[in-house]
């Protein structure tokens, strides 16, 4: 496997508050990888830098070698994002935001956006604004997919969803997106949500990783769940 | 990208882009429905240029960014393959489409309704600029610059009616203040009167505050971090203030190094030794005739001279101080012919210096040694205290006196009346003045003012000069005045009025075929005869007009012939003699020639105009060479009769 992204150094602060410090992280394309930390540890704002919406304080980013810089575009066409908080154009109706985005993407595959769409029960005419939080989160997974990204972050979605989008989410969208060879950031907190599905897990804790490696290994040598083995890891033991 | 970003903005903006539209119809229709009332319709264009417009320009502005504030969509936006170098201008972009297509529609009605566009004059008036009806191209410039400021803003603030203020408060203050600041510090009186440069450093500051705020803002969003709302805001401020210092540097930079910003003007004086004199704002020349040169008498920058006059070498003329407002002063400055100058009497530090009210008028004595000066006074402006408006000064600026005032001269005066000097006596004690009142229809007269009797004489009732260029003999001992045509229209007499004793001698009049005489008339170098134009009625009442010499040795007129049919045609003539005065040049616009006449007025020579030399208001002789001034451009062209060849002197 080739890799995809190398992070090296990043740094950044929020005032006072150092949210990442030295991060390092390599990702080899067509995986799945589970990012695990505590609420505020940074996983938020990892994937916010990598997207390009917020600037690191230092630190280089490489994409399939070739270094990113802050306010970049171009490499994002190959990005795809599902934040935690779905934030989108509240004035903008479902299927007028899909055509926003078509612009934006080469590989824009609409029947697949339809289709998500409807599996997802989501109305095209519907204003945004009046959507709740749970179908924010899945119509930005619609669009997310219908991007046809190489890379995609997950920043702890799974949250706002009903039980059987979860399920369908993690049981078919994931191994789908696997499957396919698109790799997964899939940053959370709810660690039993990565059981199922993550190949590598990355613990994230004081801003940089306390563990990078392949989660079957990882489960062989602590030899519990994976929720012990955060447990134990974030809490310094 | 930048397409979509723009129809989305569009988009989103529809509803405030109409609403507006909106308001802009009815503004408009009611100022049909009150197509009859002018107050109203006044009014209702004030309210669309001066609020209308600026509020609308605001309220887009300032919902530049709403849009990413509400629902947190900085993130979406930002995480898009979009570089925030073509956001930002494509939010702008959008935005002025929609202001521009209001002025479009607004541009529409005002085309399809003249009307409009005197209402407009009045209020470019308020702004300092003369009355010139047209499209407010000025409040466009303002409403586009209020955009832009509230736009720029709006990236700062989650409330678009916060930045809508803070943008009305910014955008009035700040082009206010560097108004303020240019007009009344660095450059001072001038710049604050002119009205030609007043409105432009307005809108000059307008647009480099805009660009500074636009450059602030495009910077903010490109580089800072949008998670963190203190330190976007003051990374904007420590943009933006480095900017608005260079806006305003560029702004003074703009005011000290642009043109000269007084009006371009050149004004012949007289002539001394048979040289033209030119009064401009960059001094006053001298047209010599050796070199073909200009020789400058007193050459100044940007300058106000409001009256001068040139006599025995030398010329006295008075120039507005304008260093501070604080400090205006008229000075009376005089200059020798070999370019010395100083100044003789300054106002209002000098107590002596009667400056209540400005000088009206002034002339050297003949020899140069003394000028009389006229107060403004005279015409009663409620500020000025009433004095006597006659004083006399040595040209070495000793022997200040205020003469008595005669009532006879100048009572009944007011504004609407006009004095000026004609010349002095020949032998120096008096000084005559053309005195004209226009209450007092026909009241124009000659008179004398006596410096040892402190008395004035009416010297020809009902009587004006023969030329605007005070139709003194070169002796300086006969005027030619034109008697009894109260306009340039009505009949009268041409009359030589000599100086020393008063006498008038009738050379053309009322009687006969003649009925009007055409001024300007011409005196040869040497004074002997008087070149001048009348009107003549043909027997078949046709109306000729007829060239004639007059010669005073002879008493009569030697020599006329025709020389045109047109009114026009022969008001512009300007018949001048050459330096030996053997030969009559005239302007004739009929044939656009000039034309060379000898002793008995027959055609010897011609000189066909230049296509481009289409505006002319004087020809005078200097040596070998034909001045010609464009009244229009007020520039000085210059005909080289041995050469044969044109030339522009200034």
């Amino acid at each position: 496997m080739s890799e995809l992204l190398r992070i090296k150094g990043l740094t950044k602060s929020f005032g006072r508050k150092r949210v990442l410090e030295g991060f390092d992280l390599a990702v080899e394309s067509g995986r799945v990888y589970g990012l695990l930390g505590r609420n505020g540890e940074g996983k938020t704002t990892l994937a916010r830098i990598l997207m390009g919406v917020i600037p690191a304080d230092g630190g280089d980013i490489f994409y399939k070698g070739r270094r990113i810089n802050y306010g970049e575009s171009a490499y994002k066409r190959e990005f795809g994002f599902v934040p935690e908080d779905p934030f989108f154009y509240e004035d903008m109706t479902v299927q007028r935001l899909l055509a926003f985005n078509a612009r934006f993407y080469p590989k824009w595959d609409g029947k697949r956006a339809a289709a998500d769409l409807e599996r997802f029960a989501l109305d095209p005419g519907a204003r945004i604004g009046t959507l709740s939080r749970g179908q924010k989160l899945k119509l930005g997974l619609a669009v997310a997919l219908a991007a046809a990204p190489e890379f995609l972050i997950l920043d702890d979605p799974t949250s706002g969803l009903d039980v059987p989008t979860r399920q369908d989410f993690l049981r078919d969208v994931i191994r789908e997106l696997a499957a396919s060879g698109t790799t997964v950031l899939f940053a959370t907190h709810l660690v039993h949500e990565l059981e199922r599905i993550v190949e590598r897990l990355l613990v994230l804790r004081g801003g940089r990783l306390i563990l990078d490696e392949d989660f079957d290994k990882v489960k062989a040598e602590h030899q519990a769940s994976l929720e012990d083995i955060f447990v134990r890891l974030v809490a310094g033991a | 990208m930048f397409t979509a970003l723009v129809f989305k903005e569009w988009r989103e903006k529809a509803l405030v882009f109409f609403f507006e539209l909106g308001i802009l119809a009815l503004l408009v229709a009611a100022s049909f429905a009150f197509r009859d009332n002018a107050d109203v319709r006044e009014w209702l264009v004030f309210a669309v240029l001066l609020v209308f417009f600026p509020s609308a320009a605001l309220v887009l502005g300032a919902s530049g960014f709403d849009a990413e504030f509400r629902g947190g969509a900085w993130a979406y936006l930002f995480s898009r393959p979009v570089r925030k170098s073509v956001v930002w201008p494509a939010k702008l972009a959008a935005l002025l489409g929609l202001l521009a297509a209001l002025w479009l529609a607004y541009l529409t009605v005002w085309r399809a309704d003249p009307g409009m566009a005197d209402f407009t004059g009045s209020i470019r008036v308020l702004l300092g600029r003369p009355y010139e009806p047209g499209f407010p191209w000025w409040s466009v410039g303002q409403s586009f610059f209020m955009l832009t400021v509230a736009f720029s803003l709006s990236l700062l603030h989650d409330k678009p009616l916060n930045v809508l203020f803070a943008s009305l408060a910014l955008g009035l203050l700040i082009p206010a203040a560097a108004w303020a600041a240019l007009n009344g510090w660095v450059t001072g009186y001038l710049a604050r009167t002119d009205p030609s440069k007043s409105l432009p450093i307005l809108l000059v500051s307008q647009v480099l505050a805009a660009l500074a705020f636009a450059a602030a803002s495009f910077l903010t969003f490109v580089r800072s971090d949008f998670s963190q709302p203190r330190r976007r805001m003051l990374g904007f401020a420590r943009w933006l203030a480095p900017l608005l210092v260079l806006a305003a540097a560029g702004a003074a930079a703009w005011l000290l190094l642009s043109p000269a910003s007084v009006e371009r003007y050149m004004t012949l004086m007289r002539t001394t030794g048979g040289e033209p004199c030119f009064l401009t704002e960059r001094g006053i020349f001298v047209s010599s005739g050796e070199t073909g040169r200009i020789r400058w008498l007193a050459k100044m920058k940007q300058s106000y001279f409001f009256h001068a006059s040139v006599a025995g070498g030398r010329a006295a003329y008075t120039f507005v101080d304008i260093d501070g407002r604080d400090d205006i002063v008229e000075e009376l400055w005089i200059a020798d012919a070999n370019g010395r100058r100083r100044v003789i009497g300054r106002a209002p530090r000098e107590n002596e210096w009667p400056r209540e009210a400005p000088i009206a008028d002034l002339m050297l004595s003949p020899d140069g040694s003394r000028i009389a000066i006229l107060s403004a006074n005279i015409y009663g402006k409620k500020s000025w205290p009433r004095r006597p408006p006659l004083w006399i000064i040595n040209a070495d600026g000793t022997g200040f006196e205020n003469v008595p005032e005669d009532p006879a001269l100048f009572g009944g005066a007011d504004h609407r009346s006009y004095f000026r000097f004609v010349a002095w006596a020949p032998d120096g004690r008096g000084v005559f003045i053309h005195k004209e009142i226009p209450k007092w229809r026909g009241v124009s007269s000659i008179w004398l003012y006596d410096f040892d009797r402190r008395a004035a004489r009416l010297v020809r009732d009902n009587a004006t000069l023969a030329s605007w260029y005070l139709p003194v003999s070169p002796r300086g001992d006969s005027l030619a005045i034109v008697v009894g045509q109260k306009t340039p229209e009505e009949p009268g007499s041409l009359e030589l009025l000599d100086l020393g004793t008063m006498e008038p001698t009738n050379i053309v009049g009322t009687a006969g075929e003649i009925d009007r005489v055409v001024t300007p008339v011409s005196w040869d170098p040497r004074g002997d005869r008087l070149a001048y134009v009348s009107r003549r009625i043909e027997p078949g009442g046709q109306a000729a007009y007829v060239l004639a010499v007059y010669s005073l040795a002879d008493g009569k007129s030697v020599a006329e012939r025709p020389i045109a049919r047109s009114e026009s045609v022969s008001r512009e003539l300007s018949p001048s003699w050459t330096a030996d005065a053997s030969r009559l040049v005239i302007l004739d616009r009929g044939v656009d020639a000039l034309r060379f006449l000898g002793p008995d007025l027959e055609e010897i020579d011609r000189v066909v105009l230049p296509r481009w030399m289409d505006r002319f208001s004087g020809l005078r002789i200097v040596g070998e060479k034909v001045i010609i001034d464009n009244g229009e451009t007020r520039a000085l062209w210059r005909y080289d009769l041995a050469k044969k060849r044109w030339k522009k002197v200034y």
